[in-house]
């Protein structure tokens, strides 16, 4: 991978009590691309993302070890102000969670939790995070209507404009589009696409044709192990092992 | 799921082997029919034209629908690839079989020149090496393939020295421009199905290992 990475691991392994979800898994994320983590289920890529913004310390008996680094910055430094990293490295979720408030207030909540209380530069936020997330022109005129009221694949782009009014620099997504329909799909497909010019995206995803679609890298898990990772299109027209190979052709998963 | 479209893959790949030794067979029994000046034979193989095209026409369709249903990866999406590539390559050979066919009802009527020069034996190298092509995509084994550069060197080398003597029996006698012309024609469809051999060995190489090469 030749450009510069945001995100390293190294030699990480994860432990939920006795079981052991993670193992040596090494690798680099390079700035302004989008990669995907694909694997069959409880293969360790939800586990593996969340180690990224440090989501799994919310869970007990979670030990971690080997080194995490974003911007060159080891994330388990003592100190580490955690609230800070997850502005960093946001988060889109597999079922759509908007809070049960207005779109504006979904959006504007981030960035008043960080500080910003002038209206005018909420509004600014607001209008500029709802663009780029490709919702502004669908919901313009009901700002204030309840969250609820919109559809999946709206509820999916108004998480997504939350991630993004606090500004971060990676964007972590786990099956987002696994709720949704296949036009729904394809637009946050297309977001995908455009997100990548300003920010980091790493997916997860069980859709390898999704994968193969957005990613410019891909990394395959396997039992707990990154067993490849390489750019999506060596992955997917002729990945080095012969475990990546059996399972993109689904002989096993 | 992948269980069936492995399936179907492996009939799509026994259908293409099918059209395959039909290309095949097209282009060995017009050269039989042009050595032993047999115009039935020729005849034979003329009329299986339609039925290569039609194969053709289906086993194109068959890839196409295994793309959209199934997107296939990797070695399944490299042998889709390849497969694609050796129906028109054997099409192409079962064609230039039929010209070759055509050519020997022309041919027929009068002893041939130098006993052919050498178009029985330039026949046997490129058939030869369709054959092992064909092998090679059936048994996924690369190894046959190996020295196809320098096995189309030889050939490429008597096309040129047919072309030469053609030339030499034009000049003797203006009388043998006609029958020699077609000779040198077909040098050049042996030729031709020597380097679709190539181009199908080329491919098989990526089906395997997913790395291009390419037989010069």
């Amino acid at each position: 991978m030749s450009e510069s990475a945001i995100i390293t691991t190294n030699n990480v392994n994860l432990w939920y009590n006795e079981k052991r979800a993670l193992e040596a898994v090494s690798m680099k994320i390079p700035k302004n691309t989008v990669t995907a983590l694909i694997g069959p289920s409880g293969c360790g890529k939800s586990t593996l993302l969340r180690c990224f913004n440090r989501l799994n310390d919310l869970i007990d008996h979670v030990k971690i070890t080997g080194e995490i680094t974003l911007d060159n910055k080891n994330i388990h430094t003592p100190g580490t102000d955690v609230v800070l990293l997850r502005k960093k490295v946001g988060m889109v979720f597999q079922k759509p969670n908007p809070f049960p408030k207005s779109i504006y207030e979904n959006v504007a909540y981030g960035p008043r939790v960080h500080g910003v209380k002038d209206k005018a530069d909420l509004d600014r936020i607001v209008e500029q995070s709802l663009r780029h997330a490709a919702l502004w022109d669908e919901v313009k005129d009901r700002l204030n209507d309840s969250a609820l009221g919109l559809s999946g694949g709206q509820q999916q782009r108004l998480c997504i404009a939350r991630t993004l009014a606090v500004e971060p620099e990676v964007i972590l997504m786990d099956e987002p589009c696994s709720a949704l329909d296949p036009i729904a799909t394809a637009k946050i497909e297309n977001l995908i696409d455009l997100l990548k010019k300003d920010y980091t995206v790493i997916i997860v995803t069980h859709n390898m044709q999704q994968a193969a679609r957005v990613s410019e890298y891909t990394g395959f898990m396997y039992l707990g192990k990154l067993i490849e990772c390489g750019k999506t299109v060596q992955i997917f027209e002729h990945p080095r092992e012969e475990l990546t190979e059996n399972y993109i052709t689904g002989r096993f998963g | 799921m992948a269980e069936k479209f492995h399936t179907e893959l492996k009939n799509l790949k026994t259908e293409t082997l099918e059209m395959a030794h039909l290309g095949r067979f097209m282009l060995r029994t017009a050269v039989d029919a042009l050595i032993r000046q047999d115009p039935d034979l020729a005849e034979s193989v003329i009329v299986r034209k339609g039925e290569i095209h039609d194969l053709e026409v289906r086993l194109e369709e068959h890839c196409y629908h295994l793309i959209a249903l199934y997107q296939p990866m990797a070695k399944d999406m490299r042998a889709i690839a390849c497969t694609l590539k050796m129906i028109s390559a054997s099409l192409r050979i079962g064609r230039y079989g039929k010209v070759i066919a055509k050519i020997a009802k022309e041919l027929a009527d009068r002893p041939h020149i130098a006993n052919l020069m050498s178009i029985p034996h330039m026949a046997d190298l490129a058939i030869d090496m369709v054959d092992d092509a064909i092998t090679a995509y059936e048994s996924d084994d690369i190894n046959l393939i190996k020295d196809f550069s320098a096995r189309d060197d030889t050939v490429d080398a008597l096309r040129h020295s047919i072309f030469r003597e053609g030339i030499t029996y034009m000049m003797e006698d203006p009388k043998n421009i006609s029958r020699c012309t077609h000779y040198i024609m077909v040098a050049r469809y042996l030729e031709r199905c020597a380097d679709h051999a190539c181009k199908i060995a080329e491919n098989v190489h990526y089906m395997e290992t997913g790395e291009r090469i390419e037989i010069k």
